[in-house]
Formats: structure tokens, C-alpha cells, sequence
């Protein structure tokens, strides 16, 4: 308990937190005012049906929390390699091995930190969204009557939770590529890699990336091929047979649970030399 | 090994990849002493740092701490330990006092107030609030023995603890290694620094290539090293040489080549005197005496060519080495 308090007061007092939260927030809101402001202008087919959806209540808690989510994807693989790199570049976790702290109680207690700030960060993000989207449904003049939508408000509960295992399970990824890389910039940079690579991937063997994390994520929470979202940078799935939403957030917790076990297993029986 | 050591490593030995970094490291460190751990830069003082705090395995041998065996899967050995390991790491964005309380949070329970105690011991308390990006060097190494102490460790391995200390935090060092042995902690210092280990530890073991080529009390290490530096007039010198050929083996006594009228005789500098008396009984009248102890030299002599130390740790070799310029 004592680490995982730390934990979270480290992430806490961490500016990657802020830079990281307010990337994603900071953008959220930057595109939802952008698209009000232009009155829905310059749509070329590709995006959803009417961009002002996501300043339309109460479709707009959904499309928010899907954009949340396909971005807040790339930057909890950012987030978590950053993380668990750090303890090796900083060569703190040397310090607490050395005074004669579990390694794999250490990889397991800092990564549930990193789980709680990652759900605090997306309510903060999906409470800025929403603001942004009510500020920007005044400016395009559409009505908030459904706002206060009771259905709408009643199904968050459980998207939030489907959202943050996908966001944690996508962190835990990172972590666990910047630990086995025992490098912060070499963990961000193949956690990136991995984003993009496997939403390329997509394109070409949708059938088995369908069970990549990413992918995953975006099944797990049902906001596949939405506004903004979609795993896998971005690439909407297209498997032949897709995966249910329920057979996906247990994937997904599959792939959380194998990611923080490699990670502790790898530190626990790795050599610190640096 | 006994209860009385401190810490003891027998054979121990640790390889990365096809280099040998550590080749059968037997090292006795008794309890509340100051042990300088000597040796050349790429010795293997950090690899044997690393293996007595549990960051790396060794292939074979055995290490004994606070008189109980100790291996990677024993970590509450370490609780008793305090340790710093190569340069001291923290968390930049943090200040000191945070940085020690998230290492606080890590291991053994650590006292309320602890945290203050080890910063005023550092001299940090003043700038403990102060984010650790914005600490000097200095600073950070102050830092991190305040870190290593956290605990009230019994045993205390410092790597290099001097380094980015200025002379006033290294004197200040000092005083706070030689307090914790005088109150029966052990201090196990790494460093190269030998004027620094020579004013600061009880015990010296030298390791070279991995091995320990020499260890004991620094009393006894520097009294198989004194010198006594003798000039007399330079038409005196051969019947000076020949005089005090009597007082130490042969080969003990050498004329300087830089320096003519100077002769350096290796005996222990309580015997000055006698060195005086002698030259006088021979009616040559020194214009210049000089006594000291040299960890330099016995440094230089063990590490540069390990193989010149005779298996039993004798010196073999330092003799050998000074045979150019011997008259006696």
C-alpha cells in the first residue's frame, strides 16, 4: 500500500501527467469547438454523418468518449513506456532493489498507480469534452435539450469502465515494452511503433489483428470505426467474424494481466547493471 | 566466516559475456570499521557493489552479510543495508525531501522524522524543498547518502562517495563515516580516491582484474610501506647506502637518479630516528630527512601488474620493481 501511495504521488507531481492529460484534452476540446465553430463545414464523406453529432446531446457523450479513447490509446502506450522506462534510465528502480524492495511488488504497485491516474484522467477528459461540446453546441446554435438524456447518462457508468480497462490495458503495454527495452525513449518509441504498426496491420490481416490490444480496446468498448476512435492508430477493423464486445474486454484483460506479469517477471530476474 | 564480520564474500565471481569482472573476490570486512574498498577504474569495485546489493547474480561464490548469508532472494538482508550504487538516482521533477520520502515508501519501514534527521546530517535541510533538477552534483551525492542512511542501516556500502563534493562536504563526510563506525555501524567505501581512503578508513582491501590482491588494517598496509628520505652530501652517498644497508634488507635502500644526494629507504617512519642515528654513527651528517607512508606507491604497485603479488599477498613485486636504481 505504502508504494502504491507513492506511486500516485509521484505520477502525480509528474509533469509527463500534465503534458500527457492536457495533450489529449487540450485537443479534444481544440477539435469539438473547431467543428462547432465551422458549422459542420468542409465535410468530405469520410468523417461520421454530421459533424456537428459530437456537439449534439446525448449522441455526443458517446462520440466524446470514443474520441477519448481512440487518441487516449496512443497516449497511454506513450504514458505507461514513459513510466516504467524512467525507473530504469533514472536508475530509481536500482535504488529501491538495493534497499531491499520487492522488484516485481514495485512494477505491480507503480503500474496500479498509473491505472488510477489513467481512469482520473479520462473523467477529467470526458468531463472538459463535454463542456467543450455544450460550449460548442451554443456557438453552433444546436439545442442541449438532450443533455440530460437519463438513458444516455445511465449507459456512461459502464462505457467508463469498459473505456478505462481498454485505456489501462493500452498503458499497460507500454510499461511492459519499456521495461523489457529497459530504455524510457526506447519503450516510447516501440510503443508508437506497435500503435501504428499494428493499425497498418489491420489493413492487411484484419482477421488476427483483431486480437492485437489495440484493436481490441476499441472492440472492448464498442466505439470501432467512430468518430475519432478506432484501435491501432487510428485503422478501423475489419475482420470477417468480429469479436464480441464482452469476448473483447476479455481479451483485453488477458492482455493487461500478461502485459504487468511480463513486466514484473522481467524485472524481477533482470540484471541491473545501469 | 563469524558473526564478528560485517560482511565477507568468498570466491565470489561474476562475468558479462566473455569478460571476467570479478575472479574469486574474497573480501573480510569486520564489524565498525571504515573498509576502503581500492581499485582501478574498471577493477570491479561497482560490479561488487551491484552483487552485495542484489542488483545482479553472481556465477559462483558466496556472500555472507551482518553474519548471514546473503543472495538475490533474500532482500530483507538488505533492510539492515544502506547502499549507494554508482551515481545517485532520483527523481528530477521531485525535491529532496519528496525524493526521499518516495524512497522511504520502498523497503523497510523508516521512522517518522527520519527523513528530516538524514537531511540535516547532509547538510541538505535548507534546500530540501528544492526540486532535485535544480541540485548541483554535490548536492545530489549529499543526497544520496542521505538516502542510504534513511534506514539506520548497520552496514553502509557507499560507491564513490566523494565524488562532486566539494572539500568542506567531503570533510563533512568524513566526520559522518567516521561517527557511524565509532558508533559500531560498518562503513564499505568504494573509491579511488586513495588520499581520501587513507584519511577516512580502518581497513583497505585493493582488488585489480577482479581480484583482491591485498587487504588489512591500514596501519599495516602503510607501516610495509613507509619510507624515510635521506639527502647527504652527494660525494656521501655509497658510504650512506652502505651504512644503512645494515638497517633493512637488501634492496631496501635507493638512490634517487632525479634527485642526486637523496636516498630513499623503505622502513616503517617510526624508525627515522634510528635511520638518523645510524648515518651519524658513520659520520655523515644528514642535510635533510623525510618520513611518510606511501598508499600511492602500494596502490601502483598491486594494481598496475597483479601478477608481481606473490599468491600469498606478499610483495614480491614491489621489490622486484625498484631494482634499477638499487645501490644496496
Amino acid at each position: 500500500m505504502r508504494l502504491f501511495v507513492s506511486g500516485l504521488r509521484k505520477l502525480a507531481r509528474r509533469p509527463a501527467t500534465y503534458v500527457t492529460f492536457g495533450l489529449l484534452a487540450g485537443l479534444l476540446a481544440l477539435i469539438i469547438v473547431a467543428v462547432a465553430a465551422s458549422g459542420g463545414r468542409g465535410q468530405n464523406g469520410n468523417g461520421p454523418a454530421d459533424p456537428l453529432a459530437i456537439v449534439t446531446f446525448p449522441g455526443a457523450y458517446d462520440l466524446i468518449l470514443s474520441f477519448i479513447l481512440g487518441l487516449g490509446g496512443l497516449f497511454a502506450v506513450v504514458y505507461g513506456a514513459a513510466i516504467a522506462g524512467s525507473e530504469w534510465t533514472w536508475g530509481t528502480l536500482k535504488t529501491v532493489v538495493a534497499r531491499g524492495e520487492s522488484r516485481s511488488r514495485y512494477v505491480v504497485a507503480t503500474f496500479a498507480a498509473i491505472a488510477v491516474v489513467a481512469g482520473v484522467g479520462l473523467l477529467a477528459s470526458f468531463g472538459i469534452g463535454v463542456v467543450a461540446a455544450a460550449l460548442g453546441a451554443t456557438i453552433a446554435k444546436v439545442p442541449l435539450d438532450g443533455i440530460g438524456n437519463a438513458d444516455a447518462l445511465g449507459r456512461l457508468p459502464e462505457h467508463f469502465l469498459r473505456g478505462w480497462a481498454a485505456i489501462v490495458m493500452e498503458g499497460s503495454i507500454g510499461f511492459a515494452i519499456a521495461t523489457l527495452a529497459r530504455s524510457q525513449l526506447a519503450g516510447i518509441g516501440a510503443g508508437i511503433a506497435f500503435y501504428f504498426g499494428e493499425g497498418f496491420a489491420s489493413l492487411f490481416l484484419p482477421d488476427v489483428v483483431k486480437y492485437l490490444p489495440f484493436n481490441l480496446a476499441s472492440t472492448a468498448v464498442g466505439s470501432g470505426g467512430g468518430f475519432g476512435g478506432g484501435g491501432g492508430g487510428g485503422g478501423a477493423p475489419v475482420a470477417s467474424t468480429p469479436l464480441s464486445a464482452d469476448f473483447a474486454l476479455l481479451l483485453v484483460a488477458a492482455w493487461l494481466i500478461g502485459s504487468v506479469v511480463v513486466a514484473a517477471g522481467f524485472t524481477e530476474r533482470a540484471e541491473i547493471t545501469g | 566466516m563469524t558473526a564478528e564480520l560485517a560482511l565477507a564474500t568468498r570466491a565470489l565471481s561474476k562475468s558479462y559475456g566473455s569478460r571476467r569482472a570479478l575472479d574469486g573476490l574474497d573480501l573480510t570486512v569486520p564489524t565498525g570499521v571504515v573498509y576502503g574498498f581500492l581499485g582501478p577504474n574498471g577493477a570491479g569495485k561497482t560490479t561488487t557493489m551491484r552483487l552485495l546489493t542484489g542488483l545482479l547474480r553472481p556465477d559462483s561464490g558466496t556472500i555472507e552479510m551482518l553474519g548471514r548469508p546473503f543472495s538475490r532472494s533474500d532482500r530483507h538482508r538488505l533492510f539492515d543495508v544502506g547502499a549507494l550504487v554508482e551515481s545517485p538516482s532520483f527523481y528530477p521533477y521531485l525535491s529532496g525531501k519528496e525524493n526521499l520520502r518516495a524512497l522511504a515508501s520502498a523497503g523497510p519501514r523508516t521512522p517518522r522524522g527520519r527523513i528530516d534527521e538524514v537531511l540535516e546530517i547532509v547538510g541538505l535541510r535548507d534546500r530540501a524543498s528544492d526540486k532535485v533538477s535544480r541540485y548541483s552534483l554535490g548536492m545530489k551525492q549529499r543526497l544520496g547518502i542521505a538516502g542510504a542512511l534513511l534506514g539506520d542501516p548497520q552496514l553502509l556500502l557507499l560507491d564513490e562517495p566523494a565524488n562532486g563534493l566539494d572539500p568542506a562536504g567531503i570533510v563533512a563526510m568524513r566526520e559522518t563515516l567516521r561517527h557511524l563506525a565509532a558508533i559500531g555501524k560498518t562503513v564499505f567505501v568504494s573509491s579511488h580516491l586513495l588520499a581520501e581512503v587513507q584519511q577516512l578508513a580502518d581497513v583497505v582491501g585493493i582488488i585489480a582484474a577482479g581480484r583482491l590482491v591485498r587487504e588489512g588494517s591500514m596501519k599495516e598496509l602503510l607501516a610495509g610501506e613507509g619510507i624515510v628520505r635521506v639527502r647527504v652530501a652527494a660525494q656521501q652517498v655509497a658510504a650512506a647506502a652502505a651504512a644503512l644497508a645494515g638497517l633493512v634488507p637488501a634492496g631496501h635502500v635507493v638512490q634517487s637518479t632525479a634527485e642526486p644526494g637523496w636516498l630513499t629507504v623503505q622502513i616503517a617512519p617510526d624508525r627515522t630516528a634510528e635511520v638518523n642515528r645510524t648515518l651519524a654513527n658513520a659520520s655523515i651528517y644528514a642535510s635533510g630527512l623525510e618520513s611518510g607512508n606511501d598508499l600511492e606507491e602500494l596502490f601502483l604497485s598491486l594494481t598496475q601488474d597483479p601478477s608481481a603479488v606473490d599468491p600469498d599477498g606478499t610483495f614480491a613485486g614491489l621489490a622486484k620493481r625498484q631494482t634499477p636504481t638499487e645501490v644496496h
